[in-house]
């Protein structure tokens, strides 16, 4: 469970990180690239120690790690847009949130749920 | 102080062209009108193709028209590196296609009478220090086997012999004045049908199936091929991960003994120097130059950049009698990974567009093979030296090193646009002649205040991938860490990838807030940066 839970400790440090990027997005202004480029490796690190804790077998969270793929491919495609001149949409940039936070939450309810 | 290349002071009539208004078809677009772009037009117009060269700002004026004018064949990368990262073959390659460039601009200098000071003289490779020894013995070595005629030599004429631990000599090289040269080979072409046009910025290009599309202000090209020929390709180009942007600096003295040595030399310490002489006006020689202190752009170790300018002048008086400084200025270049330029089509595949970068700071000769090397790519003739300089070669082993340590730089600038940080918190803290950026409003803003104390702001966001830009205070210009773009006070894009301007932004200085105008905030606005 160590792994699961030092998971869950870079997964909050990216959201929190996250959610401050998204106010300059909502905002309509440039993204400091040192919270960009901090807030997607922790989110990687997060993912990659998922990967490691599910591949050890037993019940594993697999609707989250879906999520945070699917979020991750979508911080992707705002990290291509930004760093390409390309503004990013509000929308997509609610919606990559939401995907991780929903898969947070379950991941949360997964290692403390039962 | 104010920074002025001697080739611009020293060209007395320079052709105007117009700007493009309307659409052209050709068959080849050329975007730059450096050495390299026409260089690569006139040969494509010897060839009976359509040609048009579309250059942002005028012909010879960017990197061209701020070098030093020197032709040779020995490289700063260094052939014995450039044998350790490739082969002997490629070496060799390189050495003769420099050699043949040398003499092509001789050809072209005396077919066309083109009144540019052409001269051949030798070059001289020296240090006086035991350290750079090795680095000497290794690349006169390797000059060798490549088959060049240099040899060892107990004099080096008009310095002092007493400091020198080894010398070589190669003959045969030459200088020249290169924006003359270059405005003579427009002038020609000109006058034989290819269209130049100046003050022309390309904003996209595009490579479709049967023909390409360039989109400027005012117009737009439909044409079979295009070449890129703005010193690093424009827009984003994965040739950027590789091809670091430095800075290099030149004083020109007068003489007070009137004694200006024949002959360009490297002094090749750790702190690299080359020396050098030309003529105002005439064959005579009235002009020492020496140039040197190279450093990443916008990444200078100095807050003041006159110290670059100053550690030149002392030495040009501690070696020469110095009567005058005359000239300051300082040029970009662009570092390949293994020593050799980047010449040929795009990527892999790409069937119509062309790139040259990667010269170091030896660009005249290698933007001259570059024109030579293109020109028969897009004509179909075989040319032996094309493996060598092959653009979609990609990283090997031997420039893995490279790849990384620029990216890893370029990341660490990236790092360093944190929230709250910048320059200064007030506008009072700018002093006038001073640029510094600025967080307004949740905004990174370059703001300068000129000597009359009227502040010029723009974003400081790069609008070719968005670093902060850096101020350059020996040019009075932003200057981005990451991949050298380059802007004026007002924003205008000098040189480098980006193709947008720096967004103009207006403060209302009591309150240091942003105006909002109508225009788009920074974060919405949609660059076109085209993926070339």
């Amino acid at each position: 469970m160590a792994t699961l839970f030092i998971a869950i400790e870079f997964f909050a440090l990216a959201a929190l990180l996250g959610m401050y990027l998204l106010t300059f997005v909502l905002r309509g202004k440039e993204t400091p690239k040192a919270i960009v480029f901090t807030h997607g490796p922790l989110a990687a690190v997060g993912i990659i120690l998922l990967i490691v804790y599910i591949l050890k077998g037993g019940p594993n969270p697999w609707d989250s790690l879906i999520l945070f793929v699917l979020a991750a491919l979508g911080g992707a495609y705002m990290l291509f847009r930004d760093l390409t001149g390309r503004p990013i949409p509000p929308l997509l940039a609610v919606g990559h949130g939401l995907l991780a936070v929903t898969g947070f939450v379950l991941l949360l309810v997964f290692a403390f749920g039962s | 102080m104010k920074t002025q290349s001697f080739w611009e002071a020293t060209t007395p009539q320079r052709p105007e062209f117009p700007p493009l208004e309307g659409n052209l078809d050709v068959d080849v677009a050329i975007i730059g009108g450096g050495i390299t772009g026409i260089t690569t037009a006139l040969q494509l117009t010897d060839a009976g193709k359509s040609v048009a060269v579309l250059e942002a700002r005028r012909v010879g004026g960017g990197t061209t028209g701020w070098s030093t004018g020197n032709l040779y064949v020995p490289t700063g990368a260094y052939y014995h590196k450039i044998l350790d990262s490739r082969d002997k073959e490629t070496m060799s390659s390189v050495a003769y296609a420099r050699a043949a460039a040398l003499d092509f601009i001789e050809h072209q200098t005396l077919q066309k009478q083109i009144d540019c000071h052409f001269a051949r003289r030798p070059w001289y490779f020296f240090t006086e220090e035991e350290n750079m020894v090795s680095t000497i013995e290794k690349e006169v070595d390797a000059l060798q086997r490549a088959g060049m005629p240099i040899e060892f030599t107990e004099n080096v004429p008009y310095l002092n012999q007493d400091g020198i631990r080894i010398a070589a000599r190669m003959h045969g090289q030459a200088r020249f004045h290169p924006l003359r040269y270059v405005l003579g080979l427009a002038t020609d072409i000109a006058a034989r049908g290819c269209q130049i046009y100046e003050h022309t910025t390309v904003f996209d290009l595009k490579e479709e199936k049967d023909h390409c599309l360039l989109k400027t202000q005012h117009g737009t090209v439909t044409c079979r091929q295009i070449v890129i020929a703005t010193h690093i390709p424009i827009g984003i180009h994965t040739v950027q991960t590789v091809a670091a942007p430095h800075r290099s600096y030149v004083v020109a003295v007068r003489l007070r003994n009137d004694d200006y040595p024949d002959a360009y030399f490297w002094q090749n310490d750790t702190m690299h120097k080359a020396i050098t002489t030309h003529s105002t006006d005439s064959m005579k020689l009235d002009m020492l130059m020496v140039a040197g202190n190279h450093h990443k752009t916008g990444q200078a170790s100095h807050q003041e950049y006159q110290h670059y300018f100053n550690e030149l002048e002392d030495y040009a008086r501690k070696h020469f009698d110095v009567a005058s400084v005359e000239y300051r200025w300082s040029a970009q270049h662009y570092r390949s990974g293994d020593g050799v330029p980047y010449i040929g089509l795009t990527h892999k595949d790409a069937k119509r567009t062309y790139i040259a970068t990667g010269f170091y700071a030896d660009g005249l000769i290698y933007g001259t093979v570059a024109g030579m090397l293109l020109s028969d790519m897009i004509v179909g003739k075989d040319n032996n030296w094309l493996k060598a300089f092959d653009a979609t070669r990609g990283t090997n082993l031997a420039t893995a090193k490279t790849f990384v340590k620029e990216n890893v730089n370029v990341a660490a600038q990236y790092l360093k646009d944190t929230p709250f940080s910048a320059d200064v918190k007030h506008l009072s803290e700018i002093a006038p002649g001073e640029g510094k950026t600025m967080e307004i409003d949740g905004e990174k803003v370059a703001v300068y205040r000129n000597p009359n104390n009227q502040l010029h702001a723009c974003s400081a966001v790069c609008t070719h991938m968005k670093c902060i830009v850096h101020w350059n205070n020996a040019e009075n210009t932003w200057d981005c860490p990451c991949h050298g773009s380059r802007f004026m006070i007002d924003g205008s894009v000098i040189e480098g990838p980006a193709i947008a301007n720096l967004e103009q932004k207006q403060i209302d200085v009591s309150g240091e807030h942003l105006i909002e105008g109508e225009k788009h905030r920074s974060g919405q606005r949609d660059i076109n940066n085209p993926i070339t």
